[in-house]
C-alpha cells in the first residue's frame, strides 16, 4: 500500500467511490494514512493523471490532494492549507449532488479534520515569520466548515439512514475547537442551537457526543451557568473512553472548578491520579476557608490557570471560601450573636489587611443574600444573628 | 437636527437588519423542520422590526440597559469585523486585478470633491462654512474647517478612490483638529451638536482607515484618542436625550475602536507607551466581562503588575465577588477618564449595594444610619435618600433606613436618572480641559 504507483492509487480512489465505500475512501484522502508519505504519489502537477481516471469534481479533490502530500512533504503547511481548502470545496460540490445518500460522511470527516489541523499549522508557520494575521487562517477554515455544516443541517429530504444530518455534530466538534482557540465563544451557540432542535441528538457516537458535551460544558461555564456547565462535563467525564487518560485530564480542569464551587471537593488520590496536583492548594485553602492560602495556590501556578482560561472561576471559590472560614468563626465562638468584630479578626489572620469593619459587613450581606448564611446584621449592636437552625447550608443545597 | 439624527435611525436599522439576516442565517443553520427554532427567530424578527418601526418615528422609550444591552453590542461587534473584512477583501481583489492597495493621495481634511458636492447640495455643517458666508443662500465651504463625513458603503459607490483618501498623517491631523477646534472649543455650542459633528467625523477617519489598512503608530495615536474622546462622550452626554445622544450607538463603536487598538498593541511594533492606559480603560469600561477579564489575564505579567491595571483588576475583582463597598472606595483612587470608563456600572453597583443590604439587614427593630450609608455609596445624604426611596427603601425622620428584603423593588424603566448620581465622577474633573483628557496629557 505504502509504495503503490500513482496508477494504483487513482484506481482505488475511483472503485472506492464507485462502489461507495466511504470509510475506505476517507483514508485515501486522510493524513492519517500512510499513502501520504509515499514519494511516488507527492506530485506538484497530478491533475492530468487525475482527470484521465476520475469524473469531476472528484479529480480535482484528488489532484488537490495530492498536491497538499507534496506541499506537507516540503512542509510548506501555507500551501498545504491552501490545497486542502481546495479538496473540501470539490469534495463539497460532489457531496451536495449526493441526493439522498449519506456514504460520504467518513470522507468529509476526514477532509475537514485534515483541514483544521494544517490551519492551525499554517498560522504557526506565518506568525514564525511575523507576518501572520492571527487567527486569520482558522477563521477561513471555520468558514469552510461552516458552510459543510449547512449542507448537512439542511439535508431534510433524506431518511434517517442516508441523512448528511449526522455530520453535524462532527462538524460543530471541529468548529468549538477553533473557536475556543480564536476566542469567539459567542459563535458556538447558533451551532448548539442546531444540534439541540434536531431529533438526532442522542444517537451520535458516544466519542462525539464527549467532545460535543466537553465544549457545550466549558461555554456553558464561561457564561455562569455552572449547574448546566457540572451536567455536561460530568457527562463528559463518565463516558470518555477509560483508556484516553489525556482526555479525561482535560475535562477534569473544568469539572474541578465547577464542582468546587458548587461544594464538592476533589480527594487528593483524584489529584494525584490525573497529575493536576496544581489545584491541591487551592482544593485545601477553599474546605478549610483559608484565604491566605488561596492566594497563594492562585498565584503559584497562575500561568497554568490562565493559559487554561479557569482563572476567573477559581476567584469565584473566594466566596465560598470566606463563607468556611466565617462557619469557622461560629464554631469557636459557639454563640448565635456574633460580634462583627470577631469576622474582622479572622480576616486580619488572613492578612487581609486594607478590609475594615464596612467591609466585612458588605461580604457578610453577600453571603446572607447568596443565602449561605442563615440569619441577619444588626448594625445597631453590631453582631451577626445567625438562625438556631442550620446557619450555613450544606452547599450543594444552595443554587 | 434632524439631519443629524436621521444617519443615527440608520444606523440602528442596519444594525438592526444585519440581526434580521443573522437570525435567518441562523434559522437556516437550524432544523427546518422544527417549528420552534424557526417561531423563535420569526418572533426575534418581528420584535427587531418594530424596533425599527419605533425608531423610525421617533418615540422609542428608554433602550435597553447595560446588562442586557451586551450581547446585542458584541454581535454588532462582530458584525463589524465582519464589514472591515469585507472592505479589506475588496482592496485585496484589487491587489489582485491592479496591483495596488488603495493609498489615499488627499492632503485636506475634506475631499474637494465632496467639498464641492457638498456646498452645491447645501450639506455643509455650520462648523464648515466660510466665515462672512453663512447668510448667503448657499454658503461657501471652507477648506480649512470641512471634514469628510461618514458616507456608508453602498453598492456603486466606489470607496477606493485614492483622490478621496487620507493618508494617514491627514487622518492624525484631522482628528487632532476635530478635538482641539471642535470638542474642546470653547466657543462652540452646543456640546451635544459638537459632539455629533466629531463623532460623525471620526467615523470617517476609521473608514478611511479600514480601507488603505493603516496600522502602526498613526493609527495607534488616531484609535486613543478616539476611544478617549468616545469614553468621555458616555460620561459627559449620559442622560442628554436620545436624538442627541445614544449611548447604544456610541458602546457599539467604543467596542470596536477599542478592541482594534488592543488588537494594534497585540501585533504591532511598539513602542506603545499608553499600553497601560488603555488596558486598564478596557477592562473598567467592561468591568465583569469574562472575556475583557480573561484578556487582561493573558497579558504579559510585567504589564499587569503596573499600578493602574492592578488597580482596575482589584476594582474587577471586587465586582466578581459582589463587594460593592469595596468596589466604590477604590473607585476613589481612579483618574477621571477611568472613573468616566467606570461610571456606567456605577448604577448596578449600587442598586447591587442596596440589593444586598435589604437582604443582610432585614429585620424588625433595625436600621442602618442615613449618613454611613451614604458614605460607602459615595453619594450626600439626599441624594442616598432619594435613591433608596427609588429602589423601595424607607427612610425615617430620624435618618435611619429601615431595609427590608420584601420591600426591594427594581425601579421603572427611566425611573432613575444616572446623571443624578454623577458626583463620584464629576469631582474628578476639576479644571482638566476637554483637550487634555482626550489628548491625554491628563
Amino acid at each position: 500500500m505504502a509504495h503503490i504507483t500513482i496508477n494504483q492509487y487513482l484506481q482505488q480512489v475511483y472503485e472506492a467511490i464507485d462502489n461507495h465505500e466511504g470509510s475506505f475512501c476517507a483514508e485515501l484522502l486522510s493524513f492519517k494514512h500512510p499513502h501520504v508519505a509515499n514519494p511516488r504519489l507527492q506530485l506538484a502537477s497530478p491533475e492530468e493523471k487525475c482527470q484521465q481516471v476520475l469524473e469531476p469534481p472528484y479529480d480535482e479533490m484528488v489532484a488537490a490532494h495530492l498536491r497538499c502530500t507534496y506541499a506537507v512533504a516540503n512542509h510548506d503547511f501555507v500551501e498545504a492549507y491552501k490545497f486542502q481548502t481546495l479538496v473540501v470545496q470539490s469534495f463539497l460540490r460532489a457531496f451536495q449532488s449526493h441526493k439522498e445518500e449519506n456514504w460520504a460522511l467518513p470522507v468529509m470527516f476526514a477532509v475537514t479534520l485534515d483541514l483544521r489541523i494544517f490551519a492551525n499549522n499554517a498560522e504557526q508557520q506565518l506568525q514564525k515569520k511575523g507576518k501572520a494575521q492571527p487567527s486569520e487562517m482558522l477563521e477561513k477554515a471555520a468558514e469552510q466548515l461552516m458552510s459543510c455544516f449547512r449542507v448537512c443541517a439542511s439535508d431534510n429530504r433524506a431518511g434517517i439512514e442516508d441523512s448528511k444530518k449526522w455530520g453535524m455534530m462532527f462538524l460543530s466538534n471541529q468548529l468549538f475547537k477553533i473557536y475556543f482557540k480564536i476566542n469567539k465563544l459567542h459563535l458556538c451557540k447558533p451551532l448548539i442551537r442546531a444540534i439541540d432542535s434536531s431529533n438526532l441528538k442522542n444517537d451520535y457516537s458516544p466519542a462525539q457526543k464527549v467532545t460535543y458535551k466537553y465544549y457545550v460544558g466549558r461555554k456553558a461555564m464561561f457564561d455562569s451557568d455552572f449547574k448546566l456547565a457540572e451536567e455536561f462535563l460530568s457527562y463528559a467525564f463518565h463516558h470518555c473512553h477509560r483508556s484516553s487518560q489525556k482526555n479525561k485530564r482535560m475535562i477534569l480542569i473544568y469539572l474541578l472548578p465547577v464542582k468546587m464551587l458548587l461544594g464538592h471537593m476533589p480527594t487528593h488520590q483524584l489529584l494525584r491520579k490525573y497529575d493536576l496536583m496544581q489545584f491541591a492548594d487551592v482544593t485545601k485553602a477553599v474546605s478549610e476557608g483559608n484565604l491566605l492560602l488561596l492566594n497563594e495556590g492562585l498565584s503559584k501556578h497562575e500561568t497554568f490557570f490562565i493559559r487554561c482560561g479557569i482563572f476567573l472561576i477559581l476567584e469565584k471559590l473566594k466566596i465560598i471560601t470566606y463563607r468556611n472560614l466565617f462557619k469557622k468563626v461560629y464554631l469557636l465562638l459557639r454563640t448565635h450573636q456574633l460580634p462583627l468584630d470577631s469576622f474582622l479578626v479572622a480576616l486580619r489572620m488572613m492578612q487581609l489587611e486594607d478590609v475594615d469593619i464596612d467591609e466585612v459587613q458588605c461580604i457578610l450581606a453577600n453571603l446572607i443574600y447568596m443565602g449561605h448564611i442563615k440569619g441577619y446584621i444588626s448594625h445597631q449592636h453590631q453582631k451577626l444573628v445567625v438562625s438556631k437552625q442550620n446557619p450555613f447550608p450544606p452547599l450543594s443545597s444552595i443554587s | 437636527m434632524l439631519r443629524q439624527s436621521y444617519p443615527r435611525v440608520l444606523d440602528k436599522a442596519e444594525a438592526c437588519l444585519e440581526e434580521i439576516e443573522k437570525l435567518l442565517v441562523e434559522c437556516t443553520d437550524g432544523d427546518y423542520k422544527d417549528n420552534s427554532t424557526s417561531l423563535d427567530c420569526l418572533r426575534d424578527i418581528k420584535m427587531t422590526s418594530k424596533d425599527i418601526s419605533q425608531q423610525l418615528a421617533g418615540s422609542h422609550p428608554q433602550r435597553r440597559d447595560v446588562a442586557t444591552g451586551g450581547e446585542w453590542r458584541q454581535r454588532t461587534q462582530e458584525q463589524w469585523r465582519g464589514q472591515g473584512k469585507v472592505l479589506v477583501r475588496g482592496t485585496e481583489e484589487d491587489e489582485q486585478g491592479k496591483g495596488i492597495v488603495p493609498l489615499g493621495t488627499c492632503q485636506t481634511m475634506c475631499p474637494t470633491r465632496e467639498l464641492r458636492d457638498r456646498e452645491a447640495q447645501n450639506r455643509l455643517h455650520r462648523f464648515e462654512i466660510l466665515a462672512g458666508t453663512e447668510k448667503d443662500r448657499r454658503p461657501r465651504g471652507d477648506p480649512l474647517h470641512a471634514v469628510k463625513e461618514y458616507s456608508r458603503p453602498a453598492a456603486g459607490k466606489d470607496l477606493t478612490n485614492s483622490t478621496d483618501l487620507r493618508p494617514p498623517a491627514v487622518l492624525l491631523k484631522t482628528v487632532c483638529y476635530l478635538i482641539d477646534d471642535i470638542a474642546a472649543s470653547p466657543t462652540l455650542h452646543p456640546c451635544s451638536e459638537t459632539n455629533c459633528f466629531v463623532f460623525d467625523r471620526m467615523r470617517g477617519v476609521k473608514q478611511d482607515m479600514i480601507i488603505q489598512r493603516v496600522s502602526g503608530l498613526d493609527c495607534v495615536a488616531i484609535l486613543e484618542r478616539t476611544v478617549r474622546f468616545l469614553i468621555y462622550a458616555s460620561y459627559h452626554l449620559c442622560g442628554e436625550p436620545l436624538g442627541l445622544y445614544d449611548p447604544i450607538i456610541n458602546d457599539t463603536h467604543l467596542q470596536e475602536n477599542l478592541s482594534w487598538l488592543l488588537d494594534c498593541y497585540a501585533t504591532g511594533l511598539g513602542p506603545h507607551p499608553n499600553q497601560e492606559e488603555f488596558q486598564a480603560l478596557g477592562l473598567l469600561y467592561n468591568l465583569g466581562s469574562a472575556r475583557a477579564t480573561q484578556h487582561i489575564m493573558a497579558l504579559p505579567a510585567k504589564l499587569r503588575s503596573t499600578p493602574s491595571i492592578r488597580l482596575a483588576l482589584s476594582i474587577n475583582r471586587a465586582h466578581l465577588e459582589r463587594n460593592p463597598v469595596r468596589l466604590l472606595r477604590l473607585a476613589q483612587r481612579l483618574n477621571f477618564l477611568q472613573c468616566c470608563a467606570l461610571h456606567r456600572h456605577l448604577v448596578t453597583c449600587r442598586r447591587d449595594l442596596l440589593l444586598i443590604f435589604s437582604h443582610a439587614y432585614s429585620s424588625r427593630n433595625c436600621w442602618f444610619p442615613l449618613d454611613t450609608l451614604a458614605q460607602l455609596l459615595s453619594l450626600d445624604t439626599s441624594l442616598t435618600t432619594q435613591l433608596c426611596e427609588t429602589y423601595g427603601m424607607e427612610v425615617n425622620h430620624d435618618n435611619k433606613v429601615v431595609f427590608s428584603k420584601a420591600g426591594f423593588t427594581e425601579p421603572e424603566q427611566g425611573k432613575l436618572y444616572c446623571q443624578v448620581y454623577h458626583s463620584l465622577v464629576g469631582e474628578k474633573q476639576r479644571d482638566l480641559t476637554v483637550g487634555s483628557i482626550i489628548h491625554g496629557c491628563a
